[in-house]
Formats: structure tokens, C-alpha cells, sequence
């Protein structure tokens, strides 16, 4: 298998929007299972990479695969087959404020259903998924939240019903875009750990952007530093060196301009 | 700032004037004088007599039986047209907004096409009034309970068309751009992602058009269908005014009601 074994990889991606270069020939690979963390300041690229992972966003120059897929060539039918097994945790959540958590969650599952099978489980949801959705949102902590209206949950909760969508998505892996930048300091840990877990539990690969380079090391054996676009170490925490640490916050205006 | 609020303010002073200005130039044009405004005796005398009935409106069985007939047929015709002109207009404005295309669709000129034509076909359809198009029916076709009912749907499924598709295109991104994301098909991004966001506006609107194909489905009697509409005509005829009456606080009556409830049914809809 070789190459088409690992689960994302890019190959000297680069994505510019205009003139700006939003990422700089990046390459790495990520395998089935792994947990990758990628840190670096904001405006560093981490959104960007994560959006290239599932073709939100295409590449100007080199290639990019997922689930054994090149995304840059790939016909809009099978982008979707693709995507529908990746679950994505938007920065922003991304839910439907007016709809019921039951109804937020079913819409995992539009990628892979037809249009009737569709509209049935927003309106009539089948006892399967209903069981099937009571678990998942049991594993995330809001089990009773069920027919609750999404927009009155806290934020807290709201981001474990973005989980449980992503989740009910049965994805071969997960993409979340600084999970911890929506909810208060002290439920990040919260997050980053069920995050982990999950995946964990059930073979996830897991990709995660993060501001918190302590959460990160805590949390996963491999971190990707990422600044300006471009990739500055791609390491265990144990060996991370801590002038490669300094180096990827350093806010002196003329190592930007260099990078 | 303060320089921009200023030019801001110069603008609207701008257009406010530009109103005014052509407020007086179409009075002029028109040769409207205000003398022209107060009837003359004998209309005067017509008029007075109009608006005195309206405090003896007929309250004979008969009569009321009729504007009670009539109301119901208003309304039946009202709620078929209404009903016809949001199928219309949800399909319509499907066609018309942009929000459910998939990135890079703008690029892509048959698309583009199809959007151009759409919208145009929409601000064709409601730029003629109900009233016009009834008037076309009539010389055309002949008029009957069809026609009548077309004749409203046709600018309605236009103004369903713009607003919903309107609606749509103004609902938050975020969560059609993460259920695209997930795999979602574009009709299924605008059906769970987009609509539902703007469901409640739409609804509300929904409403309010109603309370318009009402007025519109008792003015379309004048044409000859058993609304509301058709017995005033017959009774201005007659210049009997207490029965004219009669049928005009049927009609306000209506309105009233439909109105007290789709504002108690619209709040519910917001909260």
C-alpha cells in the first residue's frame, strides 16, 4: 500500500489566496489512528491546512490526498463521498440556532442519504438513529439534551452537539478547527480531552488546530508547527526543542517579514 | 467619520428633496389644482350620500347570508392562491438565490444564465399587478374561477420568489458551509442548512401575503367570481349603498380577524 496507507497527506501544498501565501509548499502525513495537534499564532495557516485536508479549500501548487484520494482532481459526486467521512468541528460551531439538537445532529448523516431518506429523518427520525444519535450524545455528556432547541443550550453544550453531528457522520476521521477558541478557558481541557478520547475509543484519526501549545503537548504525541504558511517542526512534545517553541510565537515584526 | 456622516446626511437630504420635487412636478403635470379636489355639488351630493350609508348598513337576513357566502368564497380563493404562489415561490426562489451553490459555481456561465433569467422572470411576473393580468384573462381567455385564481397567483409566486430567495441568500453561512463540508449535496445544503434559518421570517411572510390575496381575491369579483367583490360591484350598481356597506365591513371584518390572529401566530413563529 505504502503511500495510499496513510490517511492525509500533503505534498509540497501550497494555498494562496491572492497575493498572500496562506501556506508554503507544505508536506506532511498523517496515518490512519494518529493524533496530530497543529499549533502556531493565528493568520499561521492552521484553518487553512485543515480546510485543504477535506477540499474546502483546493491547493494552487502540489497535491493533497485523503482516505486514499488526490482532492485536487477530484469530481464533485466523489469530493462528497470523501468528505462524508470526516467529520469537521468548525471554529464557530456551525449549527442550525432554531432546529432541535436531534435534527442538528441527523444533518451528519445528508452526506451519505438520499434526498427523501433525508427530509423523513428531519421530521420523523427512525428509531434506529434515534437510538443510535441517544448514544452518541450520552458519550458526549448531553444525553438529555435530546429535543432540547440548539440555540437554548449553553455554548458548552452547543459544541458537543457540533461533536455529536461529526460523530453521527461514523467518520474515519476528525478535523477540528480550535475546538477550545469557543468555549471558556476552563472547558477546554474539558474538550481537547473528549476529543481524544473519542477518537481513541473508536480508531479516529484525529487532526486538531490549537492555539495552547500546553494543551497540545499534553494531549498529543505528535505536534506540527506551523507559522507564516510554512512548516517549522513536526515532532513529539519530547523532543520538541524549546528554542523551536519560541521560535513559532515570536511576534518580532522582522522575523515575520522573513517567514 | 465625521465627514462621511456628513456627505451621508447631504445625500438623504438630497433624495428627500429629489421626492418632494417630483411630488409637485407630477401635480403640475398631471394639472391637478387643489380646487379640482373638492367635488362638485351634485358628485358631492353622491358622495355624501355613500358615506352616510355607512352608518345603516342592511342587516336583513338575506343580505347578511350572501356576505357571509361571499366571505367564505373570498377566502377560499385567497388561501388557493396563496397556497400556489408559495409552492411557486419556494421553487422560484430556489432557482433565484446563490446561497446553496457549491464554491466556484459563480465562475460557471450557464449557471449564471439560468440565475439571470430567473430573476428576470420573477421582476416580470410581479411587476404586473393582479389586477392587469385579470384584465389580460378577461380579453383573452374569457374569465372564470381559474383565471381568477391565476391572475393572483402569478405576481405572488413573483414576490414569494424574490423574498424567500432574498431571505435565503441573507441566512447565516456558517452552518450550509460545515453541512457542504460533510459531504452534503448543494439541494440538501439549502434544504437543512439554509431554509431552516430562514423559515421563520418566511413564514411570517407568508402570513402577511395572505392578508394581500385576501383584498386581492374579493377586488378580483369585479371581474365576475362570487367574492366579496362581485356583490359590491352589483350593489354599487344598484346604488344601493347600505348593502354596499354590508359587504365592505364583511371585508374589513376579515381582515381584522385574520390579522389579530397571524400577529399572535407570527410571535409565536419568532420565539
Amino acid at each position: 500500500m505504502g503511500e495510499s496507507a496513510s490517511h492525509f497527506r500533503l505534498d509540497a501544498a501550497s494555498v494562496s489566496f491572492g497575493k498572500v501565501d496562506a501556506l508554503d509548499r507544505v508536506s506532511i502525513s498523517i496515518d490512519p489512528g494518529e493524533r496530530v495537534a497543529i499549533v502556531g499564532p493565528s493568520g499561521g495557516g492552521k484553518t487553512t491546512l485543515l480546510r485543504l485536508l477535506n477540499g474546502i479549500v483546493r491547493p494552487s501548487a502540489g497535491s493533497v490526498t485523503a482516505l486514499g484520494e488526490a482532492l485536487g482532481s477530484l469530481p464533485a459526486e466523489r469530493l462528497r463521498e470523501v468528505r462524508s467521512r470526516i467529520g469537521f468541528i468548525h471554529q464557530h460551531l456551525a449549527l442550525v440556532p432554531n432546529l432541535r439538537v436531534v435534527q442538528n445532529v441527523i444533518s451528519g448523516k445528508l452526506g451519505r442519504r438520499g434526498l427523501l431518506r433525508s427530509m423523513r429523518d428531519f421530521l420523523f427520525p427512525g428509531s434506529a438513529d434515534l437510538e443510535q444519535i441517544h448514544a452518541i450524545l450520552e458519550r458526549v455528556g448531553i444525553a438529555e439534551k435530546l429535543y432540547e432547541r440548539t440555540d437554548r443550550l449553553s455554548g458548552g453544550q452547543q459544541q458537543r452537539v457540533a461533536i455529536a453531528r461529526a460523530l453521527f457522520q461514523e467518520p474515519l476521521a476528525l478535523l477540528a478547527d480550535e475546538p477550545v477558541s469557543s468555549v471558556d478557558p476552563a472547558r477546554a481541557r474539558d474538550t481537547v480531552s473528549l476529543l481524544t478520547e473519542l477518537s481513541e475509543e473508536d480508531g479516529l484519526t484525529l487532526c486538531m488546530s490549537l492555539h495552547n501549545i500546553e494543551l497540545a503537548s499534553e494531549f498529543f504525541p505528535r505536534i506540527v508547527g506551523l507559522r507564516a504558511g510554512r512548516v517549522l517542526f513536526d515532532s513529539s512534545p519530547a523532543s520538541l526543542e524549546p528554542s523551536a517553541m519560541r521560535e513559532l510565537f515570536d511576534l518580532s515584526p522582522g522575523e515575520a517579514l522573513k517567514a | 467619520m465625521a465627514k462621511r456622516l456628513d456627505q451621508n446626511l447631504g445625500s438623504r437630504r438630497l433624495l428627500l428633496l429629489g421626492i418632494v420635487a417630483a411630488g409637485v412636478l407630477a401635480l403640475v403635470q398631471l394639472g391637478i389644482t387643489p380646487g379640482e379636489m373638492i367635488p362638485s355639488d351634485a358628485s358631492g351630493a353622491g358622495v355624501g350620500k355613500f358615506f352616510l350609508a355607512a352608518l345603516t348598513p342592511a342587516t336583513g337576513a338575506d343580505t347578511l347570508l350572501i356576505a357571509a357566502r361571499a366571505a367564505l368564497t373570498t377566502l377560499r380563493f385567497a388561501a388557493l392562491a396563496t397556497a400556489i404562489s408559495v409552492v411557486g415561490g419556494f421553487v422560484l426562489g430556489f432557482l433565484g438565490s446563490t446561497a446553496w451553490w457549491p464554491p466556484g459555481a459563480r465562475r460557471n456561465p450557464l449557471r449564471l444564465g439560468a440565475l439571470v433569467a430567473t430573476r428576470a422572470l420573477i421582476t416580470f411576473m410581479r411587476s404586473v399587478h393582479e389586477l392587469l393580468w385579470a384584465v389580460l384573462f378577461l380579453t383573452a381567455i374569457g374569465f372564470s374561477a381559474t383565471a381568477g385564481v391565476i391572475a393572483i397567483a402569478i405576481p405572488f409566486i413573483g414576490t414569494f420568489a424574490k423574498i424567500f430567495s432574498e431571505m435565503i441568500d441573507e441566512a447565516p453561512r456558517a452552518a450550509a458551509d460545515a453541512l457542504g463540508a460533510s459531504g452534503a449535496s448543494p439541494l440538501r445544503v439549502y434544504l437543512f442548512g439554509l431554509l431552516p434559518l430562514a423559515l421563520p421570517d418566511i413564514l411570517a411572510y407568508i402570513l402577511y401575503r395572505f392578508e394581500c390575496a385576501l383584498r386581492a381575491s374579493a377586488v378580483i369579483g369585479f371581474f365576475g367570481i362570487p367574492t366579496l367583490g362581485q356583490y359590491i360591484k352589483l350593489a354599487f350598481e344598484d346604488l344601493n349603498y347600505p348593502v354596499v356597506w354590508t359587504y365592505l365591513y364583511m371585508l374589513i371584518a376579515m381582515v381584522i380577524i385574520f390579522d389579530l390572529w397571524s400577529g399572535s401566530a407570527r410571535r409565536r413563529i419568532a420565539h
